[in-house]
């Protein structure tokens, strides 16, 4: 017994020591954490309860050329939330009901928003993003029957009825991950919305503005503890953009365009100025600012047409018989051939091996020299010339010249440089030699040649120009966004100055015009008000009875270089062939010069927007 | 009882031990109070008049506990036992669910947690049978301890209440260790519990690091892989047991034991896994790493630790507890209670806590040192279990180093049921002590 006693005793001051530690360990752990650490609590304690809450700053608005139309403004939206701890499990189903009601959701969505009830959660949940300021004036007049319950609102992305302008205007989305790293240092956070797209992506940091800040002791449901005033810094609006955009210009040529795949470019030479930059299928900014805008993102992103894409200067065609242009220039620059000697054309050659067939078959076009050939854009021509007199050096050299195969440099996202065809391009790319085959094919912009629209219309900006190509740009003014003064205009930037002769500029203009007074766009450009000079162009992309239209041109003729526009339209072989690209530049340079709309102007030239009459290919 | 017999009783009463626990149920009450004050001093709450008029009626209950001498009548321990069991299946069928267990029994409005009663019967009844089978084997007393813990331990954790079912643990090893049963048995429940602990927080711990090379993190993520591994700890287990049976030597019998411990313990995780909701789970593990999900149960943990550091030594004062009062800290008056006394009276008011937490489990070695009989000295021990595991549990919890199980404060967290059971207990406590020299 005592043996056993004695064992007890020793197992008692086992327990005493465990506990008597356990109260040691606690104590000492105490005083690490209040006495020594006591610093760092304090200053978490004080990050927790006085949180400063941001106050998003207004995007900066945009205005088209006039400075009166708003395309993309500022709404106030309210998120809805929950705080679940705040919400008695009583009153749960009943404040959902109501809350679905109101917001016009179902239950099952606000539900699947909240977490098991069961578990202890401390944070807000969003339960919609877009309230109707009815919906929350509800909220607020009966906010004892929405036990936690709130509120936020702030500036919301609002965009007009853009039309085509939405490929332009682009839109903003919430800030992805990626973005995110690279804009933290501006201060962004994760609730942020970005530019995705267009001017909205370009000119981020000028929309963007400065968020301002309340900072306030507040208890964890956000609600104001301390009496005395917060620290308030207000926020910064966003710049307000102006386009250069011309909303009528564009209304234009949106609907001269009509629903056919494609795109339109106005430019106005002399400062680089886009007027109107239409592409079809267009996409509509305001469905990336609704609650289904996920959803809508994935359609237009999957949609077979590619309603995402600009056509004007995200896409590459080749420029076909428009780059005879080149050609023409380079002959009259450097008499490779004299514009006086003629070639015989008898709608067919043979070279390599195989038939080439100018658009005019057999008999042909007979024996051209240089202007005509350009106004009757006979293939033969070029082909001989270019193979047998130019050479593919010199017609890259002035393709260059004329800025094909580089960006042009236009203040918009994604662009697509085209492709200028070299021989050492094919050898590294084909591992096959250039042939003058592939010369010829080069000659008429055919081949591997590519070219997006806006390239096309710098050539022709460069052609008034006399040899200057300003920087195609859509934004022009920088406004305050309070009291609409002007900050910043952007001025005409060169961004190439060629050493073409001003004498060959003319020469080339008057061929330009010759093309439309007696070559083949004659019949389609019909408009009376105003002289235009131009090119037309048809690609053979290997389909049998379609082919993509191109029309390049500049006018009025007879006025200084200041007061031109240049036109270049753009209609996919994809849509039924129409050769609606002269006839749709037709109707745009009617409306514009008659002061008309592009229905009115269609009357006046004879042109009926929804077709036109011809069948096969006219060049 | 002569009057004679009363007045000897109140004469021989542990004043010291009378004087902590009502100093502790002081601050409690101011403590709940404070509690329930809002950031603008407004009174939001009237818990502290609840839990005065909780205290004023476990007074009595205490004085009656005290007035019976229950190592006279340890024969009616199963009485109590029995009533707790009882009350707990009433629970099962028809409690109230109150944070997503039943474990309330609603009496017209009023609410107890039987549970909590069930702790001190369940004492009694160990108590009662361990003195009494003075000379069974170690084996046979830790088998016939297993077969009382477990009717309640079922309905406690059917219910489901993890940290009231993990209270008779220590209560119970508490009792065995003074009841002479050998250590190494001793030793298999603590590691195993140590062991369940470890395979619940690997998976969670895996999920948060993932290393799919790692072995471990293929053993802890992958279900079928940990069955696989279970069955061979088990018959290899099995095949040391037949060798130990066989040549008797001593290496068979501890790799049977420790791989024992080992299947013990992924079995005892797997069926955790299986009874316990996740987020329970999470909450009871989230103390290793608060930032796993610092909104959802990493916020008490952050907010609690933030709340006592910011205290200093000497405490923002009271009522002036500027993390408490804004309401950062849920459940502040019952599971939280300590991170509120540390912010408003610091480190020098923890201390004082602790020294009357001390007194009282010194009191309690003194009475199991002097106690007359066997009987008293383990309900002396599984009480003096209970009140430090809720101790170690709580406190720890509040400080960041022990899992959130929800478990009380005894004498100072806000709620009824645990204050009355606390003050039975001091009340029973106090009965044997002052009976200790009487004949």
């Amino acid at each position: 017994m005592a043996v056993l006693q004695k064992k007890i005793t020793r197992r008692i001051r086992v327990l005493r020591t465990l506990i008597l530690s356990l109260l040691a360990i606690y104590s000492v752990n105490l005083f690490s954490m209040q006495v020594l650490r006591k610093k760092l609590f304090e200053s978490e304690a004080e990050r927790i309860s006085i949180q400063s809450t941001r106050i998003p700053a207004p995007r900066g608005e945009i205005y088209d050329r006039s400075g009166e139309r708003l395309l993309a403004g500022n709404i106030e939206a309210y998120s809805v939330y929950i705080t679940p701890s705040e919400l008695p499990r009583a009153q749960r189903n009943t404040v959902v009901n109501n809350l679905a009601r109101l917001l016009n959701m179902s239950t099952d969505d606000i539900e699947s928003k909240l977490p098991d009830p069961n578990a202890y959660s401390y944070g807000r949940v969003v339960v919609a993003k877009n309230a109707s300021l009815a919906a929350i004036t509800e909220i607020a007049a009966r906010i004892d029957d929405f036990p936690g319950v709130s509120w936020t609102s702030k500036p919301l992305r609002d965009y007009a009825d853009l039309g085509s302008l939405s490929n332009i205007v682009g839109y903003v989305g919430t800030i992805t991950r990626d973005e995110y790293k690279l804009l933290y240092n501006k201060g962004y956070t994760l609730e942020d919305l970005t530019g995705k797209a267009g001017i909205e992506l370009t000119y981020e940091d000028l929309l963007k503005g400065q968020d301002g800040w309340i900072s306030k002791a507040v208890d964890v449901h956000g609600k104001d503890i301390a009496s005395d005033v917060a620290r308030i810094q207000a926020p910064v609006a966003g710049k307000r953009l102006i386009l250069t955009i011309d909303s009528s210009i564009q209304k234009i040529a949106e609907d001269a365009l009509g629903k056919r795949q494609g795109s339109v470019v106005v430019l106005k030479p002399s400062t680089g100025e886009v007027l109107a930059m239409v592409t079809y299928p267009y996409y509509d900014s305001r469905v990336f600012m609704s609650d289904s805008a996920g959803r809508a993102y994935l359609e237009l992103l999957n949609n077979p047409q590619k309603p995402m894409l600009n056509r004007a200067y995200q896409a590459s065609y080749p420029p076909a018989s428009t780059f005879k242009t080149i050609l023409t220039a380079a002959i009259l620059e450097e008499g490779f051939i004299s514009p006086d000697k003629t070639v015989y054309c008898s709608g067919e050659i043979f070279y390599g091996g195989r038939s080439w067939s100018c658009h005019v078959k057999k008999p042909g076009h007979g024996p051209l020299a240089l202007e005509d050939a350009l106004a009757q854009s006979c293939d033969i021509y070029y082909w001989t010339v270019g193979r047998d007199y130019i050479g593919v050096e010199n017609i890259v050299s002035y393709a260059q010249d004329f800025g094909y195969g580089k960006d042009t440099g236009i203040d918009l996202p994604g662009e697509n440089e085209g492709l200028l065809p070299t021989p050492s391009w094919k050898e590294e790319k084909y591992n096959e030699p250039w042939t003058p085959g592939d010369t010829m094919n080069l000659s008429i912009g055919q081949g591997y040649m590519l070219a997006s629209p806006l390239q096309v219309a710098d050539m022709m900006a460069m052609v008034v120009n006399d040899g200057v190509i300003y920087k195609p740009h859509v934004l022009k003014e920088v406004r305050d966004p309070a009291t609409g003064a002007l900050i910043h205009e952007i001025q005409p930037e060169v961004v190439h100055k060629s050493s073409i002769s001003a004498k060959t500029f003319d020469m080339l203009r008057s061929y330009l015009r010759n093309v439309i007074v007696n070559g083949t766009p004659k019949v389609a450009m019909s408009t009376k008000v105003v002289q235009i000079a131009g090119k037309t162009g048809t690609a053979e992309i290997g389909l049998k009875d379609r082919w993509h239209s191109w029309f390049a041109s500049f006018g009025p003729y007879d006025a200084p270089a200041k007061d031109q526009v240049v036109v270049v339209t753009m209609v996919e072989a994809s849509n039924p062939w129409e050769w609606w690209a002269p006839y749709a530049a037709n109707v745009i340079y009617q409306a514009m010069y008659a002061g008309q709309s592009a229905q009115e102007a269609a009357k006046a030239v004879g042109v009926r927007l929804e077709g036109s009459s011809v069948h096969g290919r006219r060049e | 009882m002569t009057l004679q017999s009363i007045k000897r009783l109140f004469g021989n009463v542990d004043y010291y031990l009378l004087f902590a626990t009502f100093s502790l149920c002081g601050i409690g009450i101011a403590a709940i109070y404070s509690a329930g004050v809002d950031a603008n001093g407004v009174v939001v709450s009237n818990e502290y008049i609840k839990q005065l008029i909780w205290f004023v009626i476990g007074i009595f209950l205490l004085i009656g506990a005290a007035l019976i001498d229950f190592s006279r009548f340890k024969d009616t321990a199963w009485i109590f036992f029995a009533l707790s069991i009882i009350l707990l299946i009433l629970t099962r069928l028809v409690g109230k669910v109150v944070n997503g267990s039943r474990s309330w029994l609603g009496l017209a409005g009023f609410g107890i947690q039987p549970a909590e009663f069930a702790k001190i019967a369940t004492v009694l009844m160990l108590a009662r049978y361990l003195d009494s089978a003075e000379f069974d084997s170690s084996f046979k007393k830790l088998l016939k301890t297993g077969g009382i813990l477990a009717i309640p331990l079922m309905l406690i954790l059917s219910q489901p209440d993890f940290g009231s079912a993990l209270v008779f643990f220590p209560a119970a090893l508490a009792i065995l260790t003074l009841a002479d049963v050998d250590f190494r048995y001793i030793l298999f429940g603590v590691l195993s519990i140590v062991g369940i602990f470890l395979f619940l927080s690997l998976p969670l711990y895996a999920q948060n690091h993932p290393n799919p090379e790692n072995l471990l993190y293929m053993l802890v993520t992958q279900d079928r892989i940990l069955y696989v591994v279970f069955i061979l700890i088990l018959i290899v287990s099995i095949i040391s047991s037949i060798g130990w049976f066989k040549f008797k030597k001593p290496y068979y019998y501890w790799l049977s034991y420790s791989l024992a411990i080992l299947a013990f313990s992924i079995a005892g995780a797997t069926a955790a896994h299986k009874l316990l909701k996740p987020y329970q789970i999470e909450r009871l593990l989230v103390f290793i790493d608060p930032n796993i999900d610092p909104k959802g149960s990493g916020w008490n943990i952050l907010q609690s630790i933030t709340a006592i550091g910011s205290g200093g030594f000497w405490g923002k004062g009271f009522l002036k507890g500027t993390h408490s009062h804004a309401r950062y800290i849920p459940q502040q008056s019952t599971d939280f209670i300590f991170s509120i006394i540390a912010e408003e009276f610091g480190f020098f008011g923890c201390m004082v806590l602790f020294v009357l937490y001390t007194i009282i489990f010194v009191r309690c070695f003194i009475l199991i040192e002097t106690s007359k009989d066997r009987f008293s000295q383990f309900v002396v021990g599984g009480i003096l279990g209970i009140f430090a595991f809720h101790f170690m549990i709580n406190i720890g919890m509040a400080m960041g180093i022990m899992p959130v199980t929800g478990i009380p404060l005894y004498f100072v967290s806000y709620g009824g049921s645990a204050l009355w059971s606390g003050l039975i207990s001091i009340g029973i406590l106090t009965g044997i002590s002052a009976r200790r020299y009487s004949a």
